[in-house]
């Protein structure tokens, strides 16, 4: 059995035929899955050293020279590599007194702080499986970003609690702008909001929990959803990118919707982390400083928004980037100051960011062509094996050479 | 998708029986339900009946894939997310440790399975809705979120 | 027209991503806002036609598709290089981009859409 690191779930139950470097078959990946597969023959990197193609040991030496010289050095990315090339990355970043921050900073960060430090209660997803008969997906749309998230764990399968699998013991909800292709099958609990409208619908939900007439336009709708809410033997919440984005900076109301659902039944959160091992660099930044991400080791440990991403790409004199592409998904505004500055990149596939970058060091696909662990969006911790030979070293394999140069 | 009033026509409409149906509506019928093939109507073959019968391959052409359950996967539209597999409920009867508790198949006798990213139908007679038993069952249509499955 | 763009995830367009993100499918899956249908035919925009999406971040050219369903006020755009043009730079104290809630406008226009390279010059310019 292959896992697959094509998102956040981290299925371990993949199978995959193979001859020789090639892949002929494989069962039980998602279409997305199967594209990170197909994508082991497509575009790959290639090492580069200003702007000529080198050798990988070159670029290595050229990498470690720069990080060496550099003042401010910020070292972004990480949610696409292995726990144990993250724990080297943390550690560089110690040596070279660099910011370091990863892709949570612009996404669910904030819904991730709370869980990883227990401020709001979380469960594994084979407990949804189990358990969870009440679902809520809140500004999400597993169908398209986590193909299986529904079928392996959440609303599909039978679980020890509930044989009959979603028929009849579960129900799930859907909190979303937009009519997406999960809110067709989830379409008689559909609840169409309009763009921010998170806040007022939680404030909605704690009014009628108070027994209070909820100030929106279908009462009924509303106060049935409660009551179902309420009867709930586990409830879960599974917080998307559009949560994050429409809450941010009040996700504290999250937290008390939670709380307040707490009081009559048990609720969990997990949150729909995109990115493979997201999760993992947060725990282990957490369990190494107390902070999950945006953090700077200039002067001890410090912590804030100005090692945010956003702002360091801004105020940095070098950028490591590991398993990302910022030049992709920042805005274009933060992006072209990114690209202003000197840039490693690290990555198995020509990126935005690696056509801009003065040193490109191609690496391993990790679950493909490298192994190592994870953790699972929902903290589980996933090991895999190689299934095929790599002609590229692993990211920890980089990192370790360069922390070994500096 | 087509209908056997648009099918009946398209056939000579001569109640012959030469199919082994008492009406060219039933054969309409049968053809939809992928009981009879176009060519169990043999005056349709005729020289006058080409056009007619150009016309009918063409309208069957997209449910020429379906099983004899009617079952189309439409695999350009496919997620490959595995709803239809896990819901499935003989699937789900076949191969209690992998699809009913959501894991990729374990057993040979499911009817759904996905491989290399897409659905594919692998044991059709097995599926609620062949044979003399048949029920109307539309779980995996109903858990499909790109309308990939179709019964025709 | 004004809208509000909110940005999603398509699984053919990561799909296209995780293959090849200078490919000719991201591009075409990812270069395009979904629009309502009585939003686009007051404005007069037509399934297919090239559209200029503005807001006060940026602007860029690319392709209008009608939706099946309503939602008059906002346009849909996948998440991608093309819609980050459109995100605002500078952040509230969170200092989390507003990716999926765009004030912008759209019209109808004869420019080109850009290829990926023509976005990485644009960065570099
Ligand atoms: S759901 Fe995610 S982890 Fe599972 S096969 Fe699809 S992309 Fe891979
Ligand atoms: S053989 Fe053809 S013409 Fe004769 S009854 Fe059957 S369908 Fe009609
Ligand atoms: S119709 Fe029912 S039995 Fe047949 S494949 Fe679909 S879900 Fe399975
Ligand atoms: S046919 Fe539909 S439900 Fe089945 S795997 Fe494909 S997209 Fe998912």
């Amino acid at each position: 059995m292959a896992v697959c690191t094509g998102c956040s779930l981290l299925c371990d139950d993949i199978e995959v035929s193979i001859d020789g470097r090639r892949i002929t078959k494989t069962k039980n990946l998602c279409r997305k899955g199967f594209g990170r597969y197909r994508s082991l023959a497509s575009d790959r990197s290639v090492p580069r050293v200003d702007g000529r193609q080198a050798g990988i040991e070159e670029a290595i030496s050229r990498a470690a020279e720069m990080l060496r010289n550099a003042k401010r050095p910020l070292l972004f990315g990480w949610s696409c590599s292995t726990l144990e090339a993250q724990r080297k990355g943390i550690e560089l970043a110690r040596r070279t007194k660099a910011i370091i921050d990863d892709t949570s900073s612009i996404c669910q960060g904030e819904i991730m702080d709370m869980v990883i430090r227990k401020d709001i209660p979380t469960c594994t997803l084979d407990d949804v499986r189990n358990y969870g008969d009440t679902l809520i997906f809140w500004g999400c749309d597993p169908s398209s970003s986590h193909p299986r998230h529904m079928s392996r764990f959440s609303y599909f399968p039978r679980g020890e609690k509930l044989q009959r699998g979603h028929e009849e013991d579960r129900t799930a909800f859907l909190i979303d702008i937009r009519t997406s292709p999960t809110a067709k099958i989830l379409a008689g609990n559909f609840i169409q909001i309009s763009p921010g409208g998170d806040a007022d619908l939680i404030e909605a939900m704690l009014a009628v929990l108070d027994g209070k007439i909820p100030r929106v336009r279908d009462k009924k709708a509303m106060i049935s959803m409660m009551n179902r809410l309420k009867k709930a033997d586990m409830g879960v919440i599974f917080p998307g990118l559009g949560l994050a984005y429409s809450l941010k900076g009040r996700m504290d109301r999250m937290k008390a919707l939670v709380d307040r659902l707490n009081e009559t039944t048990r609720y969990n959160v997990i949150p729909m982390v995109g990115h493979y091992n997201m999760r993992g660099f947060n725990q282990l930044l957490f369990d190494e400083t107390g902070f999950i991400n945006r953090v700077s080791f200039a002067d001890g440990v410090d912590h804030g928004p100005v090692y945010s991403v956003v702002e360091a790409s801004k105020s940095c004199d070098l950028a490591l980037v590991v398993g990302s592409d910022p030049i992709s998904s920042l805005p274009a505004g933060i992006a072209k100051a990114l690209a202003g500055v000197p840039m490693i990149t690290l990555d198995p596939h020509r990126t935005l960011t690696t056509e801009l970058s003065r040193v490109v060091i191609p690496t391993a696909l990790s679950g493909i062509e490298a192994g190592g662990s994870a953790l699972r969006m929902d903290g589980v911790r996933i090991e895999f094996d190689p299934i095929v030979k790599s002609e590229y070293p692993s990211d920890e394999e980089v990192l370790s050479k360069i922390l070994e140069e500096i | 998708m087509v209908s056997a009033m648009e099918i009946y026509q398209l056939t000579p409409k001569l109640n012959c029986k030469k199919c082994g149906l008492p009406t060219c509506m039933a054969f309409a019928v049968a053809l939809l339900a992928r009981e009879k093939q176009i060519e169990d109507c043999t005056p349709l073959l005729e020289p006058k009946y080409e056009a007619k019968l150009k016309k009918l391959r063409e309208v069957m052409a997209p449910i020429a894939g379906a099983t004899e359950t009617g079952l189309v996967i439409h695999e350009d539209r496919c997620y490959g997310c595995g709803n239809c597999v896990v819901a499935c409920p003989v699937n789900v009867a076949n191969d209690p440790k992998g699809s009913a508790i959501g894991l990729g198949p374990k057993s040979d006798r499911v009817i759904l399975v996905v491989e290399d990213g897409v659905v594919r139908c692998l044991n059709p007679k097995e599926c609620r809705r062949f044979g003399p038993n048949r029920i109307l069952c539309n779980l995996c249509t109903a858990t499909c979120p790109s309308k990939a499955i179709e019964f025709v | 027209m004004k809208v509000t763009i909110v940005t999603f995830r398509d699984i053919f367009q990561s799909e296209a991503q995780e293959v090849d993100r200078f490919g000719e499918d991201y591009r075409r899956m990812s270069a395009v806002v979904f629009l309502d249908k009585s939003d686009a035919a007051k404005a007069g925009i037509k399934d297919g036609s090239n559209v200029l999406v503005e807001s006060d971040n940026g602007r860029v050219v690319v392709v209008a598709r009608i939706s099946e369903d309503t939602h008059p006020g906002l346009a849909f755009m996948p998440n991608s290089p093309w819609s980050n043009q459109l995100v605002p730079a500078k952040t509230d104290d969170t200092r989390i981009p507003s990716y999926k809630s765009i004030s912008a406008t759209i019209s109808v226009t004869d420019d080109k859409i850009p290829t990926v390279e023509d976005l990485l010059r644009e960065l570099v310019s």
